[in-house]
């Protein structure tokens, strides 16, 4: 069969010429769509949820891989499975609610009853159906995903059972999920109450944003200056921010002021060095981090790290703490779904400041996220520019990338593929390499 | 009840004509951009609270342990809000979405002389007129008006909003 798109055409990756381009096609072409979804979000490993998101035995949520709907549920003997979310009969969804408790699910069609392990235990006046030897023969459970796999209490799952284990789809990054969870001897937990928002542009603008240092003094400066302002004043009714009280993204800072790092499979981190100190709520936990953890680690714990797990997962912790999963909808709509990602058994007050902080800069409500939004929606327009079909943003720090790491992810003993330490103006691009290096990986069938 | 009055208190009770009035006022003073009139509806240490949604059916109720759309208390907070729409550095602000309140079903109750509750429904049709597409966001406000210095303000608004899943942005002057 003819392969409609070349990866030479999508992706221009020459390292020896210092030539880093992404073709404009990857955000504005349906047809290109249609492939990433089967073979990028369907094709590999994709986050699906965290394991408190279905505690107790018979707890569920639901969610999609790709375009497959599917149910996370804990079964009665406290398992956590993944099933696609509909019924063997007529495909219908069987589940409608986000989240629940049920030992057994109807399908709201025609009755067929599955228990919380997945397994069917009812067809509906089965005896009276005149049904043929054939029809035994079929497995009447819920579909299973091919693989189903949790690190620390994220879950991921994939619909192609011909990929790599996913430790080792993880990788290095998981020493980057250990700095988010090891912030409690009792892991993290999502603060309730969920928001979602969609943008009228291509999916990988969020993708690319998360890691992108050089937007935040460009995009943001309202937000900014209400920082500057509110650290002036020092009233108690005004929401305090972290993010004012570090210098890594101020353009007069000198020296190291953070980096990136890039891995395997796509995942990507970039950090800025963020004083231990009260702007954070996580000092009240300073010094047994260092006990438990080492000052280095604890340090670390500290810092702003933005971490993407390709493809779908970003957790953003600068001011407060997020978690973000990518769900593409078409090649210019996406729907983010977003929490705020907690440690268990912070105090009261350290929970009070870190929602606050949250709501002001990371909803679509608050003072920072709409103007990312629209930016991505100002670019999906210009996306349609013809005549140069190269960007030309991803470009920064490729002289700046050394293989491997260096002295700072040392201290945690972090070995990435590529690494970039910076001041504050380098604001490096080449770790968008690793996405689309992965996506290119994840769509090598699909491509000439 | 009248046993207490303050012989020199003036007490405008609000009844539901009041009410009606005074939150298409608030809403007026939105849909044509008048922030600074807007501000001034509102006491300095106001309540101003929009709840997330914590799955199909319940919303958030304890802003200090869960997560809320909006949550400011403190009328300085609202002021941020108007200063970063105006500053010119927000692209999200830059052609600024026109919008109308509709506001209905109006039920007030008086707390007492000095303090009412409102009950309302909402629509807010906002246009972008960055992309020309509409969206309109519903729900219910509560209001609580305290009177000050003989004058009623806004001492707290929730904004209980139903269709939650926001299409790019919305903003104080989009609810």
């Amino acid at each position: 069969m003819t392969k409609r798109f070349a990866l030479r055409d999508l992706v221009d990756d020459r390292p020896q010429d210092g030539v880093f381009r992404v073709n404009r096609t990857l955000f504005r072409d349906p047809a290109l769509f249609d492939l990433e979804m089967k073979h990028v979000f369907e094709g590999g490993w994709v986050f699906i949820g965290l394991s408190t998101q279905a505690e107790n035995p018979n707890d569920y949520f639901t969610g999609f891989i790709g375009r497959v709907p599917i149910i996370v549920s804990r079964d009665g003997k406290g398992e956590l499975r993944c099933f696609v979310n509909a019924c063997p009969h007529k495909g219908v969804r069987l589940i409608q609610k986000l989240c629940g408790n049920a030992s057994r699910h109807v399908c709201p069609y025609h009755s067929w009853t599955f228990d919380s392990a997945g397994t069917n235990r009812n067809i509906k006046w089965k005896k009276a159906g005149c049904y043929g030897a054939g029809f035994d023969e079929e497995n009447h459970d819920l579909a299973t995903v091919a693989r189903f796999g949790e690190y620390r209490g994220f879950l991921f799952a994939s619909l192609n059972p011909d990929v790599p284990t996913l430790d080792e789809h993880l990788g290095e990054a998981r020493k980057l999920i250990d700095l988010v969870v090891d912030k409690s001897p009792e892991g993290i937990e999502l603060v309730p109450g969920r928001v979602t928002f969609t943008y009228a542009a291509n999916w990988k603008m969020q993708l690319e944003n998360c890691s992108d240092q050089y937007h935040f003094t460009s995009t943001h400066p309202s937000y900014i200056r209400i920082l500057d302002q509110r650290a002036k004043e020092q009233a108690s009714e005004v929401v305090q921010s972290s993010i004012g009280a570090a210098d890594f993204w101020q353009e007069d800072a000198s020296g190291v002021t953070g980096g990136t790092f890039s891995f395997d499979h796509g995942h990507v981190l970039n950090w800025g060095v963020m004083p231990v100190s009260a702007a954070l709520p996580e000092y009240e936990h300073a010094e047994t981090w260092a006990a438990l953890h080492g000052a280095a680690k604890r340090n670390w714990m500290f810092n702003m790290r933005n971490l993407t797990i390709f493809p779908n997962l970003q957790i953003a912790e600068n001011a407060s703490s997020q978690m973000r999963v990518i769900r593409p909808i078409a090649h210019n709509l996406t729907e983010m779904q977003t929490w705020c990602i907690a440690p268990r058994g912070e105090s009261a007050k350290a929970r009070s400041f870190r929602i606050r902080q949250y709501e002001d800069f990371f909803n679509p409500t608050g003072m920072a996220t709409p103007d990312d939004t629209v930016c991505y929606e100002e670019a999906q327009t210009g996306m349609a520019e013809q005549q140069r079909p190269w960007l030309q943003g991803h470009a920064r720090g490729l002289m700046a990338s050394v293989p491997g790491g260096n002295d700072f992810g040392d201290m945690i003993d972090l070995k990435p593929a590529h690494s970039v330490l910076a001041d504050a103006q380098l604001c490096d691009e080449s770790l968008f390499g690793s996405y689309y290096r992965a996506w290119a990986t994840r769509m090598t069938q699909a491509l000439s | 009840m009248g046993d207490t009055h303050d012989a020199g208190a003036v007490v405008t009770a609000i009844g539901q004509v009041e009410a009606a009035a005074f939150l298409a006022r608030e809403a007026l003073y939105l849909d044509s951009g008048d922030y600074d009139a807007w501000l001034d509806l509102y006491t300095v240490d106001c309540l101003f609270w929009m709840p997330a949604w914590r799955d199909d059916g319940t919303q958030t109720d304890d802003p200090e342990r869960e997560l809320s759309l909006i949550y400011y208390h403190g009328r300085r907070n609202l002021e941020d809000r108007i200063q970063r729409i105006r500053s010119g550095f927000s692209v999200a602000s830059a052609v600024m979405p026109r919008v109308a309140h509709m506001i209905g079903n109006v039920l007030a109750e008086t707390i007492d002389e000095s303090r009412v509750r409102i009950d309302s429904s909402f629509i807010v049709n906002v246009n972008d007129v960055r992309t020309h597409r509409s969206h309109a966001y519903f729900g219910r406000y509560e209001h609580e008006l305290r009177l000050e210095d003989d004058t009623w303000k806004i001492s707290r608004k929730i904004i209980r909003l139903m269709n939650d899943v926001v299409p790019t942005m919305l903003d104080v002057y989009g609810i």
